[in-house]
Order: C-alpha cells, then sequence, then structure tokens
C-alpha cells in the first residue's frame, strides 16, 4: 500500500475531528477512528513504495512503516486511555494529524520541504493547551508553544534553504556550515524543550494531559530530528569542516539535557513533570547524534529516537493510568500503589527495563554508542552513567510504591476483573456496566500492552536496528539496506 | 530589476509594517492579509497554478479564521510601542541588508527581492515575538517570521515546487488557525481581551474537556463548566 493510503487517511480523519469538535465525543471518535486506520495502513504500507506528486517524489521506507506503526499504536492507546480517564477532546486528533506530518516529512526526500510538513504539524500542538477553564493561562502556554514550534521552523527552513544549492564559489564555508548545522540543531533541541529551552516543556506539562505529553515532546521533534539527522549526513558531515564551536554548544546541549533533566525529573513532586522531564532527558540522546557529526550515528541515532518515542509513550501511558486509578498525580499522595496494585507495577517495571535498557539491547547499544562518538575521555564514561540516573527517579517511584499505606495514601483501588452475568433483555447494557466495572482493570492492561511494546522496541524487535540501518528517501534504493 | 516584483516586494513590507504598527486588531489582520496573499508572487518565476492557488486559498482561510476573532472590534492588539516611521526603518534597513547579502557571494536560484523581503519580515518579527504581550500580537510576529523564512527559502532555492507549495499553504492556514483558537481563548477568559496571563501559576491543574465528570480528585481539579 501507498504512502499516500496513510497521508490521506491522516489529512481526513483530523480535519474532520477539528471540524466537529464542539462535540467532544464525536470528535474524539472520529480521531480515535482515524488513529484506528492509520494504524492499518502504516501495517500493510509497501516500504519501496514511491510515487510524484507535484514535482517531487513521496518514498517510504521501512523505517517511516516501522515509525507510523508504533506512532499510531502509541497514539491509540493514549487516546483511549485519555477519553476515559480524562483528556482532550483535540487529543487523537492532534496525534492523527502530527503523524501524518511526520509521515509526509520522513517521505519527502527533499529536507526543505520535510522541515514545513513537520512545522505544520507541530503546530496543531496549540490546541492540547487550550482548557476549559482559565483559557487565558492555557492560551499562555500555548502561543509560548507556538513560538517555540515556528522559531524552530524558521531555523530549520533558513539552514536547509542556505545548504540546498549550489555554494561552490562560496568564500566563508566553514562559518556558514557552521551556522547552518547549528540552526538546525538548536531548532530540533528547541522542539524537544531540551535544556536551556526547558521552560518550553515545563510550561506543556503544566497545561497538557499526561496522554499529550509524547506527541508534543516526543513523536513530533522526534521526525524533525530524523530529518534532521539525514540533513546533517548529506551536507555537513561530509564535508570534514571543522565545526568546533558550533558542536561544542551541542555537546553543551546533550550534557545538560541529560545530566539536568534526570535531577530535574527526580525532584519533582507529580507524575506529568517527572513523565516530561524524563523526555527532556532521553532528547538529550538524541542531541549526542548530532554532536557526533558522523554518518555512522545515522543508524543508532535513529534505533534511539525509535525506542525512546514508544519507551515515553509508556511511561505517559502508565502515569495517566495511575492518575486514573488512584484519582491523583502527586506522590506524596500514591504511597503504597504498588501494592494496591500490582498490574501497574508490573507496568512501571517494564518501562524500566525499556528505557534503562540491558547490555544486548538495541537502544542500550545504541545510545552507547552514540555516546562514544559523540564524547571522548573521562568526559564519555560520566555522560555513559548519567545516561544510567534516570534509575532514580524511577526507583523513588518504585519506593513509593511499596511504602506503607498511610490514611492519606493511595485509595483501595479496584483491579481486579469482574465478571457480570449477562442481561439478555439488555445486552447494551451489559455491555456497559461489564465495561464500567473493569475500566481500570481494562486501563492497566492497555497501560502494560503498550510497555511490552516498548520493552519489544527498546530490544530490537520490529526490526527496528535493521529498519534504521537503512537509507533515508532521497538514497534509498528498494531492496537495499545498507547505508 | 523587475519592476512588478519589487512593487510586490513594497506591498509586502507595507502590509507588515501596519501589521506591527497598528493597534485595532481588524486593520491588523488585513495587513497581515495583505504580506500573507502576496507573498507568494514574489518569485521568478512565478510558482505552477496549483501551488500559488493553494497559497492564495491559505491565506484567505487564515485571514478568515483570524478575523472571526476580531470583527467584532471589542479589544485592540498590543501595537508598536516605537512608531511606525521606526519600524519601516527598521525593516528597511533588514531589507537593504537582505538584498546585499543575497546568497553571500554564492549563486542562487531566486530573486533577491525575496530575499531582502525575507529579512525585513523577519527583522519586523521580533519585537512582537520578544515583547508582545497578547496573544494576537505575538502571532502577527509568528506569521511575519515564518513567511520571512518561507521568502528567504525562495531566494535561495528559486520557486517551489507544487508539493512545496502545498505543503506552504497548509502551515500558512495551520497556523492562522491555531493563533485563532487561541486568541479566542483567551477572549473567551474575563475582560481582558488578547492579553496573555501575568504568569501560570506553579503546578497548574490541566483541565479536562473531553469527560468533565471524571476530573481526579487531588485538590487540583476543577470541573469544566464551559467549552472553551
Amino acid at each position: 500500500m501507498s504512502p499516500i493510503v496513510f497521508l490521506t487517511i491522516a489529512l481526513i480523519g483530523t480535519t474532520l475531528a477539528l471540524l466537529v469538535r464542539p462535540w467532544e465525543r464525536v470528535a474524539t471518535s472520529i480521531g480515535l477512528a482515524g488513529l484506528a486506520a492509520a494504524f492499518v495502513a502504516a501495517v500493510a504500507m509497501d516500504p519501496s513504495a514511491r510515487l510524484e506528486v507535484g514535482g517531487s517524489i513521496l518514498a517510504s521506507t521501512e523505517y517511516l512503516r516501522l515509525f507510523l506503526v508504533l506512532g499510531t499504536f502509541s497514539g491509540l492507546i493514549l487516546g483511549i486511555i485519555g477519553l476515559s480517564i480524562g483528556s482532550r477532546r483535540d487529543g487523537p486528533a492532534v496525534t492523527l494529524g502530527t503523524l501524518g506530518a511526520a509521515g509526509l516529512a520522513l517521505a519527502i526526500p527533499d529536507a526543505r520541504i520535510a522541515v514545513l510538513a513537520i512545522t505544520a504539524g507541530g503546530m496543531l500542538g496549540v490546541l492540547l493547551t487550550i482548557t476549559p477553564v482559565g483559557a487565558r493561562v492555557g492560551a499562555g502556554a500555548g502561543i509560548r508553544h507556538l513560538r517555540a514550534v515556528v522559531v524552530a521552523g524558521a531555523m530549520a527552513i533558513a539552514a536547509t534553504a542556505w545548504i540546498g544549492r549550489d555554494l561552490g564559489e562560496l568564500v566563508a564555508q566553514p562559518v556558514v556550515f557552521g551556522l547552518a548545522y547549528l540552526a538546525f540543531a538548536l531548532a530540533v533541541a528547541i522542539r524537544f524543550g531540551t535544556i536551556p529551552f526547558h521552560t518550553l516543556s515545563a510550561r506543556l506539562t503544566d497545561a497538557v494531559p499526561e496522554t499529550g505529553l509524547p506527541v508534543l515532546l516526543a513523536w513530533g521533534p522526534a521526525s524533525l530530528a530524523i530529518v534532521g539527522l539525514a540533513w546533517v549526513d548529506s551536507s555537513i558531515a561530509p564535508l570534514s569542516i571543522d565545526v568546533g564551536a558550533e558542536r561544542a554548544i551541542v555537546v553543551g546541549i546533550a550534557i545538560a539535557s541529560i545530566v539536568l533533566a534526570t535531577f530535574a525529573a527526580w525532584l519533582q513532586d507529580d507524575l506529568e513533570h517527572v513523565v516530561g522531564y524524563s523526555i527532556v532527558g532521553d532528547a538529550g540522546v538524541v542531541m549526542l547524534a548530532f554532536a557526533a557529526l558522523d554518518p555512522a550515528a545515522w543508524t543508532p541515532g535513529r534505533t534511539w529516537i525509535l525506542a525512546f518515542v514508544v519507551t515515553r509513550s509508556a511511561f505517559a501511558a502508565w502515569a495517566a493510568v495511575v492518575r486514573g486509578t488512584f484519582r491523583t498525580g502527586r506522590l506524596s499522595n500514591l504511597h503504597g500503589w504498588a501494592i494496591r496494585s500490582p498490574i501497574l507495577a508490573a507496568s512501571l517495571v517494564t518501562v524500566i527495563v525499556a528505557s534503562i535498557g540491558l547490555p544486548g539491547f538495541a537502544a542500550f547499544g545504541a545510545r552507547s554508542e552514540l555516546v562514544d562518538m559523540a564524547l571522548d575521555g573521562p568526559l564519555q564514561v560520566l555522560v555513559l552513567i548519567a545516561t544510567l540516573a534516570p534509575i532514580t527517579y524511577y526507583g523513588r517511584l518504585l519506593a513509593l510504591g511499596i511504602r506503607p499505606l498511610a490514611v492519606t495514601s493511595a485509595p483501595l483501588v479496584d483491579w481486579r476483573p469482574h465478571r457480570m452475568a449477562v442481561d439478555r433483555t439488555d445486552l447494551a447494557g451489559s455491555a456497559r456496566r461489564l465495561v464500567a466495572a473493569n475500566r481500570t482493570i481494562g486501563l492497566t492492561l492497555l497501560g502494560l500492552v503498550l510497555s511490552m511494546v516498548a520493552l519489544l522496541t527498546s530490544i530490537g524487535a520490529f526490526g527496528g536496528p535493521q529498519a534504521s540501518a537503512g537509507l533515508p528517501p532521497e538514497q534509498a534504493i528498494p531492496g537495499e539496506t545498507t547505508p | 530589476m523587475n519592476p512588478a516584483l519589487a512593487a510586490v516586494a513594497f506591498a509586502i513590507l507595507a502590509g507588515a509594517v501596519a501589521a506591527v504598527f497598528v493597534r485595532d486588531a481588524r486593520l491588523a489582520v488585513l495587513s497581515l492579509a495583505v504580506v500573507m496573499m502576496t507573498a507568494p508572487f514574489l518569485a521568478d518565476p512565478i510558482a505552477a497554478a496549483s501551488g500559488l492557488a493553494a497559497r492564495v486559498l491559505a491565506a484567505v482561510l487564515a485571514t478568515y479564521l483570524l478575523w472571526i476573532v476580531v470583527r467584532d472590534g471589542a479589544f485592540q492588539t498590543g501595537g508598536s510601542r516605537l512608531g511606525w516611521p521606526a519600524d519601516s526603518l527598521v525593516a528597511t534597513a533588514a531589507a537593504v541588508v537582505g538584498f546585499a547579502a543575497h546568497g553571500l557571494g554564492a549563486p542562487t536560484d531566486g530573486p533577491a527581492f525575496a530575499s531582502a523581503v525575507g529579512f525585513g519580515l523577519a527583522a519586523l518579527s521580533i519585537a512582537p515575538l520578544l515583547t508582545g504581550r497578547d496573544v494576537l500580537r505575538v502571532g502577527i510576529g509568528l506569521t511575519l517570521l515564518l513567511q520571512g523564512a518561507f521568502l528567504v527559502r525562495v531566494g535561495l532555492g528559486g520557486t517551489p515546487s507544487t508539493l512545496e507549495g502545498l505543503v506552504t499553504a497548509g502551515a500558512i492556514a495551520v497556523l492562522g488557525g491555531a493563533i485563532a483558537v487561541l486568541a479566542m481563548a483567551a477572549r473567551s477568559d474575563g475582560t481582558a481581551g488578547f492579553e496573555l496571563a501575568d504568569e501560570l501559576p506553579a503546578r497548574r491543574r490541566r483541565q479536562t474537556d473531553l469527560r468533565p465528570d471524571a476530573g481526579p480528585a487531588d485538590g487540583r481539579s476543577e470541573p469544566s463548566p464551559e467549552r472553551p
């Protein structure tokens, strides 16, 4: 199946869901149906399909297919959890639109058009900041997000336009190439909300539901990072130009994000901020792929991105289910949560293993390779240890979960499955009662499924490392997967 | 020098100065419409009809969405604190720099006027983006910055392909819609018009509108009595 089918579903689904947004149930249902259809279209996508549209080539790759399959699957689960515990009516539509834009961007060989598509998709995220009460504050968070997306987009557009022509006669090449490289890397950093641009991610975490955070802070920016890595590999890295100063800035951003975001996540007192800063910390590893300035960073960079976005989606889903189950996201009110709900505990442990990884896991190896390529000497060892530091905030969450229960701590929750007698005169009512009785266990299992998918992605299942080693669309030849 | 391109360049910069300067939100939106609708014509050769039509239609759609928010004239936008002569000089100076630095010595595929106007729009967008205190003014700055980036890209890389025109049109329409939604949200909350809140309260509760009866009971939740 051609990628155009996926793109059409995404475009129509997003547009329809936004047109009917006054009717929140209808809008959400259309968004979820669109995500389900997009998932099917992504699974059926032919990874070697090519077609010409408007004077440009659209080419699908195995990596594009896998990115969209995992993205739509994660979005679907997050959307269902959001529908059940409370979210924004535009959540599924924004997810669908963002993934549609990402799909278009990753299928277009021309980076100049790809960054435009990603910028357009990123703008949709402002809809998740609109709140029913205190809309002015939500609008403030939204306009700041929009500013970050547009500024990042403008920087990336300028950088790709600058390099996307014959520069053989240019005199000051190192300066020009260095500035273009820095502009694109900063654009990616801004979109991820890495340190020092973390005010954006912190504000978004204040305003956006847990289930909306991955699409705004991970999936959308990740597509820009993938396009950026391809662009750097084809435009900057092969030239062997000295861009030491610019590279040092990117390295600084990466290290600061890995170290400080982990510390910030450990300090936080509510789950959403832990999720937000955990995304920032992992995005620091993506910045290391930019700092490596080596075509060899292409494969581990994309492998890490794939594992990172799915794992953080699973972590956000877990946080959302915790909030839905215990009616709180404050850590101080969650003493004994793991004792109350063992399946949630299993889900978090799975997320931890997927996130930190073990030797032999694809994501673990990719992260180590990126640190090796980007850094030297003692700093390499220190940063490698820092990438394992998320175990501190995970450990804190687990420790809270097994602490003795207090009166104000996690209430007794109904986490076991229930069987109910079917009333044959009222099948619809029976189904509704069955769903209501099993709501908590259903959500918990959904979170567990997503965390299992994250674990498999981190291990390297679904052909992730092989797909990551494939060429970008501008160089891909059907059947060839070696860079 | 192509006089038609010069005229288009002048119209875009004039529209941008007006959009940044005026306080009447309706005039600001109409001025912005001039920028968005004339910018696609600043290319040599002009883009294919389908791409061009998409850009113009996207500009019309973005303008209409913004017009819905401001048409009653109830609220103003911040406007320029420098005055239009200062804004004009900023735009002119940046345009001269962009014209003179076109391609920085390397061959380009687009007209120098596009680079000039792109630089001018980017310079004009700085003040609204950095000092804007209302949604509409920041949104005007964002639109000018994005249009400026498009024009710099046209100046360096030449006339966009049809697909690029379509994607650009999508970005313009989405940006207009996003600004309109945010502006409407701001003006629907209290009487301060498009003003931004002074600061975000720490640990603000994320409201839900999808399932207002199921808000978490952690002391940070409120039911949602109204739609955004």
